[in-house]
């Protein structure tokens, strides 16, 4: 990666005792707000819910109310960080995760810490600073984060396939450079993502390789790319 | 083309049993030792001892998917498991609820003397504008309408009128219960927010504890001024030992956070502020419990009307007390950092460095 694109790149690489480095995608706040926006709508439901169960109960019910509240604004996500691992259902939602800046999963001290300083983040409206600190910094942190030793991570559930695309293999028509065998393995492992015209498109980009276009030049990029891979 | 090293499907063939062991092991295992603990001998896959060489081998794979330049997806999926694995083997302890009370007896009452400039700046910027506005409000009475509006005013005299002893003291109205999640809510957040604000440089605790004394200050200044001193002292004498010390605490630790960011030594500020974040997160544990305390205290005792003068006094007395006790005493003979005995002869058999006994 040229040092431009690092620069550009919002991935950490957090160096693990054995020697490799983890690559941490860092969440930006437009992800962060929307997951922020989801919780908010879960508590209030808690909140209005419990209201009408404790409407019941008369004057002690109203307590009750308070306590409830008490816990959903300040323990809801300390609870379901450390109940879910580092994920509020928001977070879930968007496939967020709150980690530790090593890449362990985040402590019960520093998700007290990260959430007490919502108070600072928060001011002087809307998450205000939080949204500074998390344009100043390059992992998108805001200043809980930072005191804490956390960030928020994209941490996608769905696990990439490994099965081929298509049979068959095809050597190229010309000798390819080490960029150049890349990007033909990446369009055949993205295919089954793009619409068929887009793969056309993009085939036609390498049709010197493969000596055609169309739906006939992104079955043999993709059996090129099997051969790139080894596959018989 | 030759190539000298393996080709990518032929490393996925080799090793993809490898992943899928390691995947089902962490599936089934890596969540909770506890659980994993329990369920000992129903488990056939990987065993627990072998785990830490195959994630080891992983990363070795993973480094070298990435230096050949394997697919991203492939890199991917080794990452992930990766991650995973790493997930496992460094996470931080679960909380120790065996030492909870540990905690409350002794690390508490250390990590708060641990802090004591704070806590003597954190309580001159509370008692020196309550006892102030106490002492102006006796002076020039009308004072007290500045801090407070003249509705508030006739209620708080409302709340501690001497001339109806049958009414509950120090509210309007409201029953007990209901009164104790409104301390909760409001005090307990109060205390936070105390603590949390210290991020902005300490500014933000400094004006909590200032107004929070002018306001004390000013409302017992008040009653005492017209004559409702009575009541109003017989309230908050139980509660006030726990309250207002944890105000006091609040305001140490939010003054330690932003000292860190103001005057980080020799240390980086964003360290700095880290290590003064779980210092401040540990009183907060304390704070709250204590606040917690404070609002079942002054919700079922305080509100009290009939009782004697003498209880209470002598109660809230009591809880003085055990609070600097508590906070001067506990933990003593150890230190936060488990020291060994520089003499052994001080020692007493079977006495543990660091326990309390």
């Amino acid at each position: 990666m040229t040092r431009a694109a690092a620069a550009l790149d919002t991935v950490r690489n957090v160096y693990t005792p054995e020697g490799v480095a983890l690559r941490l995608p860092a969440a930006g706040p437009v992800p962060r707000a929307i997951a922020w926006i989801i919780d908010t709508a879960i508590r209030l439901a808690i909140l209005i819910i419990t209201s009408i169960l404790v409407s019941l109960l008369g004057k002690a019910g109203f307590g009750l109310y308070l306590l409830a509240y008490f816990v959903v604004f300040w323990g809801y996500p300390i609870l379901c960080e450390l109940l879910f691992d580092g994920q509020t259902p928001g977070k879930r939602a968007l496939e967020l995760r709150v980690i530790a800046d090593d890449g362990a999963p985040v402590g019960w001290l520093a998700s007290i810490v990260r959430n007490l300083l919502r108070t600072v983040d928060f001011l002087p409206l809307g998450y205000g600073v939080g949204l500074v600190a998390s344009f100043a910094d390059p992992w998108g942190r805001r200043l809980g984060d930072m005191v804490a030793k956390t960030m928020v991570i994209h941490a996608p559930r769905d696990r990439p396939s490994l099965r081929p695309p298509v049979e068959g293999a095809h050597a190229p028509l010309q000798p390819l450079q080490p960029q150049e065998q890349k990007a033909v393995i990446a369009f055949s492992e993205r295919a089954a993502q793009l619409t068929q015209e887009r793969r056309e498109e993009l085939a036609g980009i390498a049709a010197p390789v493969v000596g055609s276009a169309g739906a006939l030049g992104v079955l043999r990029l993709q059996a090129v790319a099997n051969w790139l891979l080894g596959r018989a | 083309m030759k190539h000298a090293v393996m080709r990518q499907e032929a490393f996925v063939a080799r090793h993809q049993d490898e992943w899928a062991a390691f995947e089902a092991w962490l599936e089934v295992r890596g969540d909770s030792p506890r659980e994993a603990r329990a369920k000992q001998g129903q488990w056939e896959g990987l065993r627990d001892e072998d785990v830490p060489a195959r994630y080891r081998r992983l990363c070795q794979q993973l480094a070298l998917a990435r230096s050949r330049g394997y697919s991203p997806q492939v890199v991917e999926r080794l990452q992930t498991l990766t991650q995973r694995g790493h997930a496992v083997f460094y996470r931080a302890p679960p909380p120790q609820w065996r030492r909870t009370l540990e905690f409350f007896l002794a690390e508490f009452p250390r990590l708060v003397r641990a802090q004591r400039g704070c806590l003597w700046a954190a309580l001159l910027l509370f008692v020196v504008p309550l006892v102030g506005s106490f002492v102006a409000v006796q002076v020039s009475p009308e004072l007290v309408y500045s801090v407070f509006e003249p509705a508030e005013v006739a209620s708080f005299e409302q709340m501690y009128d001497p001339t109806n002893p049958e009414r509950k003291l120090g509210r309007e109205s409201g029953d007990d219960f209901a009164m104790f999640g409104f301390y909760i809510m409001n005090n307990v957040s109060i205390g936070l927010r105390t603590f949390a604000s210290g991020l902005l440089a300490g500014v933000g605790t400094i004006v909590v504890l200032i107004t929070n004394g002018l306001m004390i200050g000013g409302v017992a200044g008040h009653l005492q001024g017209v004559g409702h001193g009575d009541p109003f002292w017989r309230f908050v004498a139980g509660h006030s030992a726990p309250e207002l010390t944890a105000i006091v605490l609040a305001g140490a630790a939010g003054m330690q956070l932003g000292l860190a960011l103001v005057a980080p030594g020799r240390r980086r500020r964003v360290d700095a502020l880290i290590e003064s974040g779980k210092v401040g997160a540990k009183l907060c544990l304390g704070v709250f419990a204590m606040l917690v305390f404070a609002a079942f205290v002054e919700a079922f005792w305080s509100s009290i009307g009939w009782m004697p003068a003498w209880i209470k006094f002598s109660v809230g007395g009591a809880l003085w007390t055990i609070t600097l006790l508590w906070l001067g005493l506990g933990g003593r003979g150890g230190s936060v950092h488990a020291t060994l005995p520089r003499d052994a002869s001080n020692v007493r058999p079977g006495a543990a460095a660091g326990r309390i006994e």
